[in-house]
C-alpha cells in the first residue's frame, strides 16, 4: 500500500522543527519539502497492509502541530482487502 | 477502462513509480497556489502501469470533493484526489480515501431474491421485473418509491417521470426529506426559490465562519480542512460553534457558543433585536431589498402575513440577550459579540448549517431566520458574505432538490398542486392533458406510517419500492414506522416491500424482494452538491453478477407495464415514456444487453434539462459537464461558452439580475423582487427531559462512517477506526450514575430501548443532561429511540431532541 497525504502543521517554528524530524522517523514515512508559505507538508507512507495505512494516517493526525491531515492519493498495491464486516 | 490483464512489471521498479507519483501528487498539492494548481500528470500513473484513469465525484457526502479513480483488470486499485477540482483542489478526507474499497465488500448483492417464507430463493430478473410490475398492475395507487439523494440525477429523474407522469401517482418522497427539507422551506419562504445564493468560495473570502449547530470538522472535512489552512497561513479567520455539544470543529474555534435544543431561534432573534436596538442593521439594504413578515397562525403556510418594520421590532423587543441567555443558556456576552460581529459592516460573515438546524421541529424558522440575520445586517450578495446550507448526501440538490423528487414537487422547481406547472410537465413530457395528479403525495414519514398500519384500518400504501437508501435504519422512531412490517401479528401481511440495494443493510432484513444494484463508477451518473454544482461520470467497471443499474430497473419495469397495456407507461403519441433513439430507431433500453447501446443518462439529462430555465437553474447541455470538475448552475451560454454563476441574485455575478439593480431577487414570493425577513417566536422542542426522562438524546455522525455505515462498515479501516455504536455522556452525568467508560447502559425512551457502551467524553463532549449516540450501527438502531415529531411545513423530523432515561445494565 503506497498513500501521499498532505499535512497541515501549526505552532511556533522550534516545536514544527521537532515535530519533522520526529515525523521523519516514523517507519515507512517520507517527507517531503515543508513549505513554510502554506504550512503544508507533503507525506508518502509506505505500509505492508492498509491497516498499518491507516494507523499511520491516524496517528500522524493525532501529533501535536498537527491541524489536518488531507489525503491525496491511495494506491492498494495488492488486491484490497475485503474481509466481511465484522458486525455481521 | 482497465484491459483485463496485469501487465508482468517488476514490483519494487513499480512500487517505487507509485511511490514517486504519490509524492509528487501530495507535493504539488502542498505547494500549490490555493486557487489555481497546477494539473498533475493528467493520469497519475501512465499507461505503461496499465492503470486508466478517469475523474468522477465522491460516492458519499455533499461536499462533493473529486476524485480520480484508477482503475486496472476491470477493477478500481487506485484513488487519488482530483487536483483539477475546485471543490477539493486535490484533497480528499478520510471516507474518500477509500472510497474505491467501498464497491468490494464481500456481501455485495449480485442475484435478485424474492422471499421466500423465513429465507429467500434467487430468482430471475425478468421474474423480479414481473414480480414488480404484478404488484404495480393491482393497485397503482397503493404503490409507492422511496428513493434518495443518493441517486443520480437521471435516477430520480427516471423515478419522478415514471411515478408521477406514469402512473399519475405522487407517493414518490426522498430520504432527503430527513436531512434538508427545512432548508428548502427556509429557502422558499425567504427568497421564493431553493439552494444557497452563494458557494464553496466564499469559506475562502469570510472575515468570519459561523456553524450552526454544524460540525464540519468531522461531516464535511474538506471544507472544514480549506478553512483551517487559511488559518495556518496566518490568514485572520474568525471560527464560532454554536452547538448543544462540544465536535472536533469546536477544537478549532475561537468562539463556542453552548447552547439547549432550540436555543438557536432565541439566538438569532437576539442578534436581530441587537442590530435593531444598536442601529447597526443595513438601512439601505433593508429598504431596497427586503419585506418582513410572520407566520400566519391561522392559515400556517410558506407565504406567512407581511407586517411593517416597527412590527418586526415590536416583535423582536422581548429577545434582550439576557432573556435569550434564559432561553438558550448562551451567555448574554456572547450573544452580543454575536450582535456586534453582525452589526460590523467591514466583515465578511458566512453562516453554515446542515442537520442541527434541518432535523429541528422548528426547521423551516430557524432556517428563515438565519437567512434574516443575514439580509438585516446586509452580510448578503458578495463573496463571503452569505448564508448557506449543506448537504449530507452527494445529490441531495441534483436529484431530490432540482429533480424534484418529493411528493408535492416536479422538476424544476414547480409543484404539482398548480395547474400551469402541471400543464408544463405534461407538454415536455409529451402526457395528455390531466395525466398528472394535482394532490400531493405522502411525505417520507406518512408514506411508512402508512405502509405500516393495516389496509383495513386505513393504510393506504401497500407496495413500497426502495432504492438507494436505508429507512430501516434512519427513519425516525423505528418501531411505528418500520419494524412492524416484520412482525406476523401486525396485520401487514398483504403489504410488499421492495429494496434495491448494494449490500444486505437494516432494510433488506423485512424486504419481500432485494434487487442487486451497481454503485457509484459501476454505472454513468452525475450528481449535484451543495454548491449548486452538476458534477458527471462514466462507468468505469462492471457491477458484480447480476447486479444492474437502478436506472435500468425504473426503466425494465416501466416498459413491462407499457407492454402490458398499462396506458400511463406511454405518452399521448403512444409511444413509451422512456423511448430513446438512435439513428432514428428506439433502442431497447429497458433490456440490460441493450442499455449500454447509447448513453441513457444524457438521453435523461437532456430531456430533464428543459425543466431547469424555468426557475433559473439552469444547466449546459451533457456534453459540457464530461470535460469539466461540474459546474454551478445557473450554467447559461455567453459568447460560444457556458458560464457558471458563483453567487446568485447579485449584479455582476448572476446573469439574471438586471443591470444597475445591486441584488435582485427575482423569484421572490411576494413578486416586487424582495426577500423575506421573518420574525419567529421561540418555543421549546416537542419533547423535553423531564423527571421520568431525564436526558436529552441528540443524534449524529462521525467522521469514519458515511451515515448508516453500509458502505463504510465494510472498509476494514474505517470500521476498525469506529467500530460500533455508543453513548457519548458528560462526566459529571456518569459520575451521578456510577458509571464508567465501557459499562453497558441501557437507554430508554417512550418509543423504545437499546443497550450500548457508554463513552464519557468521546469524540464529542456533550454538557450535563444531554447524551449522544451516533447512528451508524445497525446492530444498535438509535431510531429505536427517537421521536418521529415533524416540522409543520418541511415535514421534516427532529433527530436531535428526544428524551431518554439511562440504567446500568448488570
Ligand atoms: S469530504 Fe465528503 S466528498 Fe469529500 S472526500 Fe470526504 S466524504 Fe468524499
Amino acid at each position: 500500500m503506497i498513500a501521499s497525504v498532505v499535512a497541515t502543521l501549526e505552532g511556533p517554528p522550534n516545536a514544527t522543527a521537532r515535530l519533522l524530524s520526529s515525523l521523519r522517523a516514523l517507519p515507512g514515512v517520507e517527507t517531503g519539502p515543508f513549505d513554510e508559505t502554506t504550512r503544508r507538508l507533503p507525506i508518502t507512507i509506505e505500509s505492508p497492509t492498509p491497516m498499518a495505512l491507516e494507523e499511520t494516517t491516524r496517528h500522524l493526525r493525532e501529533c501535536r502541530g498537527v491541524a489536518f491531515v488531507d489525503v491525496v492519493f491511495v494506491h492498494f498495491e495488492t488486491e484490497p482487502e475485503h474481509p466481511e464486516a465484522d458486525f455481521r | 477502462m482497465g484491459n483485463g490483464e496485469t501487465p508482468a512489471i517488476d514490483v519494487i521498479q513499480r512500487r517505487q513509480f507509485m511511490k514517486a507519483t504519490a509524492m509528487a501528487a501530495a507535493t504539488a498539492v502542498a505547494g500549490g497556489p490555493p486557487y489555481a494548481l497546477p494539473v498533475l500528470a493528467d493520469e497519475p500513473a501512465d499507461g505503461a502501469e496499465g492503470v486508466e484513469w478517469n475523474k468522477a465525484p465522491c460516492r458519499f457526502c455533499g461536499t462533493g470533493c473529486h476524485v480520480q479513480v484508477g482503475v486496472q483488470g476491470g477493477k478500481v486499485v487506485a484513488v487519488a484526489g482530483d487536483r483539477n477540482a475546485e471543490v477539493n483542489k486535490g484533497l480528499l478526507c478520510v471516507k474518500g480515501y477509500h472510497v474505491g474499497s467501498a464497491l468490494y465488500g464481500s456481501d455485495r448483492l449480485t442475484k435478485p431474491l424474492l422471499r421466500d417464507g423465513d429465507g429467500y430463493r434467487e430468482i430471475s430478473w425478468q421474474e423480479a421485473i414481473k414480480t414488480i410490475a404484478d404488484r404495480v398492475e393491482a393497485a397503482p395507487e397503493r404503490f409507492a418509491f422511496y428513493g434518495s439523494g443518493q441517486w443520480t440525477i437521471p435516477e430520480g429523474y427516471a423515478a419522478q417521470k415514471f411515478m408521477k407522469g406514469g402512473l399519475a401517482n405522487n407517493h414518490i418522497d426522498p430520504n432527503a426529506r430527513l436531512c434538508m427539507a427545512s432548508a428548502v422551506t427556509g429557502f422558499l419562504a425567504t427568497y421564493g426559490v431553493d439552494e444557497p445564493a452563494g458557494c464553496y468560495d466564499d469559506l475562502d473570502a469570510c472575515d468570519v465562519l459561523i456553524m450552526w449547530g454544524n460540525n464540519p470538522a468531522e461531516m464535511h472535512p474538506v471544507l472544514f480542512s480549506r478553512v483551517v489552512d487559511r488559518r495556518s497561513r496566518g490568514e485572520q479567520i474568525t471560527l464560532i460553534d454554536i452547538s448543544t455539544r462540544r465536535t472536533r470543529t469546536t477544537e478549532a474555534c475561537q468562539h463556542y457558543l453552548e447552547m439547549r435544543g432550540h436555543g438557536d431561534l432565541a439566538i438569532a432573534n437576539g442578534v436581530a433585536h441587537l442590530l435593531i436596538k444598536n442601529g447597526t442593521y443595513d438601512r439601505e439594504f433593508v429598504e431596497s431589498y427586503c419585506n418582513f413578515k410572520v407566520p400566519d397562525d391561522a392559515n400556517p403556510n410558506l407565504h406567512g402575513k407581511p407586517i411593517s418594520f416597527d412590527e418586526y421590532k415590536k416583535q423582536l423587543e422581548p429577545y434582550t440577550p439576557e432573556h435569550v441567555e434564559e432561553l438558550s443558556g448562551v451567555p448574554a456576552d456572547q450573544i452580543r459579540m454575536l450582535g456586534d460581529l453582525f452589526g460590523n459592516p467591514d466583515l465578511k460573515i458566512t453562516s453554515l448549517w446542515c442537520m442541527g438546524m434541518n432535523q429541528h421541529t422548528r426547521g423551516t424558522a430557524i432556517n428563515t431566520l438565519v437567512h434574516g440575520i443575514h439580509l438585516l445586517s446586509g452580510h448578503f450578495g458578495t463573496p463571503g458574505d452569505a448564508p448557506t446550507s449543506l448537504t449530507g448526501q452527494p445529490s441531495a440538490c441534483g436529484t431530490v432538490r432540482e429533480v424534484g423528487t418529493l411528493a408535492h414537487t416536479l422538476p424544476g422547481g414547480r409543484v404539482v398542486a398548480n395547474e400551469a406547472h402541471r400543464q408544463q410537465t405534461e407538454e415536455f413530457w409529451n402526457l395528455p392533458a390531466g395525466r398528472i395528479n394535482a394532490t400531493p403525495g405522502f411525505h417520507t414519514v406518512k408514506m411508512w406510517e402508512s405502509f405500516c398500519t393495516p389496509t383495513d384500518q386505513g393504510g393506504e400504501i401497500g407496495t413500497i419500492w426502495v432504492q438507494v437508501t436505508n429507512p430501516g435504519q434512519t427513519l425516525p422512531n423505528l418501531n411505528k414506522l418500520f419494524n412492524p412490517k416484520g412482525k406476523r401479528d401486525a396485520g401487514l401481511a398483504d403489504k410488499f416491500l421492495i429494496v434495491s440495494d448494494v449490500y444486505p443493510t437494516a432494510t433488506t432484513r423485512l424486504a419481500d424482494l432485494i434487487l442487486p444494484s451497481a454503485m457509484w463508477v459501476e454505472k454513468n451518473g452525475i450528481f449535484g452538491n451543495s454548491e449548486r454544482r452538476t458534477q458527471q461520470w462514466f462507468k468505469m467497471v462492471d457491477p458484480p453478477g447480476d447486479a444492474r443499474d437502478d436506472c435500468w430497473q425504473t426503466i425494465a419495469v416501466a416498459h413491462e407495464l407499457f407492454e402490458r397495456g398499462l396506458k400511463g407507461m406511454a405518452d399521448r403519441d403512444g409511444r413509451f415514456l422512456f423511448e430513446q433513439k438512435q439513428d432514428d430507431q428506439p433502442v431497447p433500453i429497458w433490456e440490460w444487453e441493450h442499455y449500454y447501446d447509447i448513453n441513457v443518462d444524457e438521453g435523461l439529462f437532456e430531456e430533464y434539462r428543459q425543466f431547469t430555465r424555468m426557475k433559473h437553474k439552469d444547466l449546459a447541455p451533457y456534453v459540457e459537464y464530461v470535460n469539466t470538475r461540474g459546474m454551478r448552475w445557473p450554467v447559461v451560454e455567453k459568447d460560444g461558452t457556458w458560464k457558471e454563476t458563483r453567487l446568485r441574485f447579485s449584479e455582476g455575478y448572476d446573469p439574471y439580475v438586471e443591470e444597475g439593480r445591486g441584488v435582485q431577487f427575482y423569484h421572490s414570493p411576494t413578486d416586487d423582487d424582495r426577500a423575506q425577513i421573518w420574525f419567529q417566536p421561540w418555543v421549546p422542542p416537542a419533547e423535553v427531559p423531564d423527571e421520568e426522562y431525564p436526558f436529552m438524546l441528540c443524534t449524529g455522525r462521525v467522521l469514519e462512517h458515511w451515515h448508516t455505515g453500509t458502505m463504510t462498515r465494510r472498509i476494514p479501516q474505517l470500521n476498525r477506526a469506529m467500530p460500533g455504536g455508543y453513548l457519548e455522556m458528560n462526566e459529571a452525568d456518569a459520575a451521578a450514575h456510577d458509571l464508567e467508560n465501557g459499562d453497558q447502559v441501557k437507554i430508554e425512551s417512550r418509543r423504545g430501548s437499546l443497550v450500548m457502551p457508554i463513552w464519557i467524553h468521546g469524540r464529542g463532549q456533550p454538557p450535563e443532561g444531554t447524551v449522544f449516540i451516533p447512528f451508524f450501527d445497525e446492530t444498535v438502531l438509535v431510531n429505536d429511540l427517537t421521536l418521529d415529531a415533524i416540522d409543520p411545513f418541511s415535514k421534516q423530523p427532529d433527530y436531535k431532541k428526544s428524551a431518554v432515561r439511562i440504567k446500568k445494565v448488570s
